[in-house]
């Protein structure tokens, strides 16, 4: 048992950081002001699907170890223009993942003359995950709306698993909004209500992870288009004052 | 957060000389690692009418020097019949620190006090193995150091009355950990003048 190092947080930030240690000498060789750590989105990601659309959000902190290198990150990717990717894990990766499937999608909608579908972009996402499931790490959420089944939320967590969900959070500050989840969230909700649930939702992981911080960027896709809204801090619901 | 046992509870604080009054800062978060688990974890501490001690670091030392010092000081006072002066009370920190060279507390200090007859104002820190330094006017310990040492410098003017004080430290402290993933959560401001000491609690981001 380490005492020091005891597994307090989440896969991706513990992988993280034994990954990209390159040599145990390192340590021994290089001032410790000079230790960089990797910069990752350690954050909160929430995605809600509901009857016409979804709704997306996310907090807008990116640290390297402790230091907050980004206090207002966008984490809301733009994939086409109904589908959007939440990017959680090392900001390299997912910010690779993200240029790529763009391509991707970009060269598919040419091809087949019509916008792409929100479950090609997920396999898009999901495929690149696990073909290079031992280099990198990288939890995304894909979410958008299409014409043939409307509104959809994909999580393509770390080893490359592809699952539809109506509901699904992401990062390490999902940790401690899954219980604000399992009791809160209903089916059928209305899109004021999901709205509410997502805000409330990632200014609880705020106010309680370390990694994720700042305000909250919340996007609402629908048929119409894309609406996105930034919560400032101040503007955030009131929580309980630890 | 890397396996640093400096920042695996984190917590920052920071002190400032005014003319004739001080100013010492502190957060109030307690967490490990990354998960907050309180906000009112205070790390100043008070021993004597004019002298505040704040430590940074790990919170289990934190508390454990914070009292065995108390420890210390109440026999001082009981033995010599008179309260601590500044530069005493920095003086049996350090040694207390020292004594544990080789297995040493990880706790960083700010010793800071006022005698207020003459209006002399002290500001002291040690690292945790009890390096002394000289009376300087601005210091800060913790996780979040050195981004709040810029703003501290930034806004630090000589001879500032306790208002200008107290809002030159607590916006270097407040902006300051806004950049820091293990300090923040509310802040705490002890303003020490000469004929009265002000606490004001400030709320700031909770994030």
């Amino acid at each position: 048992m380490d005492v020091l190092n005891p597994m307090t947080y989440d896969a991706e930030e513990d992988q993280l950081r034994d990954r990209t240690k390159y040599s145990q000498m390192d340590k021994h060789l290089i001032p410790v002001e000079f230790q960089q750590q990797p910069v990752s989105t350690g954050t909160t990601i929430v995605a809600v699907e509901y009857d016409g659309g979804v709704i997306i959000g996310a907090d807008t902190r990116t640290s390297s170890g402790t230091f907050v290198m980004n206090r207002f990150t966008d984490k809301l990717t733009q994939l086409t223009d109904r589908i959007f990717c939440l990017r959680s894990g090392s900001a390299a990766d997912t910010q690779a993942i993200a240029q790529v499937v763009t391509y991707q999608l970009d060269f598919l909608s040419a091809e087949m003359n019509e916008p792409p579908l929100v479950r090609i972009a997920a396999n898009c996402v999901r495929r690149m995950i696990y073909q290079y499931r031992d280099d990198f790490l990288a939890g995304m959420i894909v979410a958008g709306w299409d014409k043939k089944l409307g509104g959809q939320v994909y999580s393509c967590p770390l080893g490359g698993l592809l699952v539809r969900q109506p509901v699904t959070l992401g990062g390490s500050g999902s940790t401690y909004i899954w219980g604000y989840l399992d009791n809160n969230y209903r089916p059928n909700m209305t899109q004021q209500e999901c709205y509410d649930f997502v805000l409330k939702g990632i200014t609880l992981a705020i106010t309680r992870d370390g990694s994720s911080g700042g305000c909250a960027r919340i996007a609402i896709i629908n048929k119409d288009g894309v609406e996105r809204i930034d919560v400032l801090g101040n503007d955030l619901p009131k929580v309980f004052d630890l | 957060m890397g396996d640093d046992i400096l920042s695996y509870n984190g917590g920052v604080a920071l002190a400032m000389k005014g003319k004739e009054c001080i100013a010492i800062a502190c957060d109030k978060r307690y967490g490990v690692q990354n998960r907050t688990i309180a906000t009112n974890f205070t790390k100043i501490f008070q021993y004597s009418d004019h002298c505040f001690v704040s430590f940074c670091g790990l919170a289990t030392d934190v508390q454990t020097v914070s009292e065995r010092l108390k420890f210390r000081t109440n026999l001082y006072e009981l033995r010599e019949q008179r309260k601590l002066k500044p530069n005493v009370l920095y003086n049996m920190l350090t040694n207390l620190l020292y004594e544990r060279r080789f297995g040493p507390y990880f706790v960083f200090a700010l010793v800071v006090g006022l005698d207020p007859k003459t209006g002399e104002t002290f500001i002291y820190d040690s690292d945790n193995i009890g390096a002394v330094s000289d009376n300087v006017n601005l210091a800060t310990v913790g996780t979040a150091s050195e981004y709040i040492f810029g703003l501290g410098e930034l806004f630090f003017k000589p001879n500032m009355n306790a208002d200008e004080l107290f809002e030159a430290t607590s916006q270097a402290l407040l902006n300051g950990v806004d950049r820091d993933s293990a300090s923040g959560w509310g802040a705490v401001v002890y303003v020490i003048e000469k004929d009265k000491i002000t606490v004001r609690e400030l709320k700031g981001r909770q994030d």
